[in-house]
């Protein structure tokens, strides 16, 4: 059974302005799914489709085979939830928001609640909006993680945090991975967290689902090409190349994403185009992402 | 184990591991018979998904690098000393090959460039233990391309 299953997912929020245009894809249980895109992109619209928070226009998302509107208590209590903009009850003490989730959720492991609270060094009398930001967003981690969910849904956790929280949060989650073979689903910016962590990319850009894909696949069959201006070729010459995934303009050269290796990929531009001197490599995420969907110069 | 992950690099995670190791074999630094970390208490140590280092393991296990004994955690396997001089000659020859494309870039004649190697080599070495050389800082990276590196 998938775990979590979005089937041609489409949503608007202005009439005729559509956010996700058919989102299609599914994850298996103990993956770990990395979310990217631009800001706007729809990733938090996806994720929220699938908390039920929000609903599809047209298609579906299903959580453990589950419509998370028609059954939400079911689905809440096999899912933790993080989110860079979740609201937490401002008034309550840190203890007290502990405590209603402890009874919220009948997996709660006590003993993993408070190993987590000594770590994340929380203060139990302090009241939620007394917190710094990444104080309030270790307490949602702990009290999304405390119930060993079999998901963990995590949008921009780490937004915000500093890099030892960071860590830390990366840490607490992989934890988790180990010990009860959870399935994660997280959106985020910080590329290095998504490289250490995530089995797979989806990436969304403008609402499509532009590339889903093994991370390590996507990194070892893919590279950048470099391709000086002086070298006499144009943009539609390189996106005319049948492995081209696409082309940049920058200011002193051509960014040209190639699915082939670093030596393929400059023999064919040799051959095709008559280019020497370009330079190709693998990149790591952060490059990939830059160039497949960043800007021109 | 002293493994260091580089998540910033051109090469993905479970390769670094894999080079990793087997330089340390190579280097001695790890001996046939000795145990790898558990996949859990690596992944932990590390920061990165435990699946990532089942791929490294699983992938060298195939190598024969590694071994599984029933019921015991992952040893390095016993080299074979043949396959062992052959590895650290493709080890070299990965590491020299960004230097001959420098060479060919600088137009620099290939005996005078045979010659600075070999000076290099018979250069008396700095004074430093097996264990300074084999960290993991000190492994040659794996060139991420190919083409003018400037």
């Amino acid at each position: 059974m998938k775990i979590v299953e979005f089937e041609n997912v489409h949503r608007a929020y202005h009439k005729g302005v559509d956010v996700l245009h058919g989102v299609s894809f599914s994850i298996e249980p103990g993956q770990v799914v990395g979310l990217l895109g631009r800001n706007g992109a729809g990733k938090t619209t996806l994720i929220r489709i699938a908390m039920g928070m929000l609903e599809a226009q047209r298609g579906s998302a299903r959580l453990f085979g589950l419509d998370p509107r028609e059954h939400p208590v079911e689905v809440k209590r096999r899912v933790g939830y993080v989110a860079e903009d979740q609201i937490l009850p401002p008034f309550l003490r840190v203890r007290e928001v502990i405590d209603l989730h402890r009874r919220l959720f009948p997996t709660w492991d006590n003993d993993l609640a408070r190993e987590l609270h000594a770590r994340f060094r929380l203060p139990a009398e302090e009241r939620i909006t007394r917190l710094s930001k990444g104080q309030a967003r270790q307490v949602a981690l702990l009290c999304a993680i405390a119930h060993r969910p079999e998901l963990l849904i995590l949008d921009e956790p780490a937004g915000g945090l500093d890099p030892a929280a960071r860590r830390e949060f990366l840490e607490t989650s992989i934890r988790l991975l180990n010990e009860s073979g959870s399935t994660i689903l997280f959106s985020s910016h910080y590329m290095s967290d998504v490289e250490r962590v995530a089995g797979r990319v989806a990436l969304i850009h403008e609402g499509r689902l532009l590339l889903d894909q093994e991370a390590d696949a996507l990194r070892e069959e893919h590279c950048v090409a470099l391709i000086p201006h002086g070298a006499g070729v144009s943009r539609a010459a390189l996106q005319r190349l049948a492995a081209s995934r696409g082309v940049r303009e920058r200011s002193d050269a051509l960014h040209a994403v190639f699915a082939l290796s670093p030596a393929e990929a400059q023999a064919l531009l040799e051959r095709e185009l008559a280019v020497r001197g370009a330079r190709c490599r693998a990149v790591d995420l952060e490059e990939m992402f830059i160039e497949l969907v960043g800007g021109q110069a | 184990m002293l493994i260091v992950v580089d998540a910033h690099s051109g090469v993905p995670v479970y390769r670094q591991i894999m080079d990793q190791i087997r330089f340390h074999i190579a280097s001695s630094l790890m001996k046939p018979g000795d145990e790898l970390p558990s996949t859990r208490a690596l992944s932990a140590e590390l920061g990165i998904n435990p699946m990532t280092i089942s791929k490294a393991y699983s992938l060298l296990e195939r190598e024969a690098v590694i071994e599984r004994r029933p019921g015991r955690p992952l040893v390095v396997r016993a080299q074979d000393a043949d396959r062992v001089r052959e590895r650290r000659l493709d080890r070299l020859r990965e590491s020299l090959a960004a230097t001959v494309t420098m060479v060919r870039q600088l137009g620099i004649d290939p005996a005078e460039a045979v010659q600075l190697y070999a000076d290099l080599l018979t250069a008396p070495e700095k004074a430093a233990t097996p264990t300074d050389e084999s960290a993991p800082e000190n492994i040659p990276p794996r060139p991420d391309g190919v083409g003018p590196s400037f």
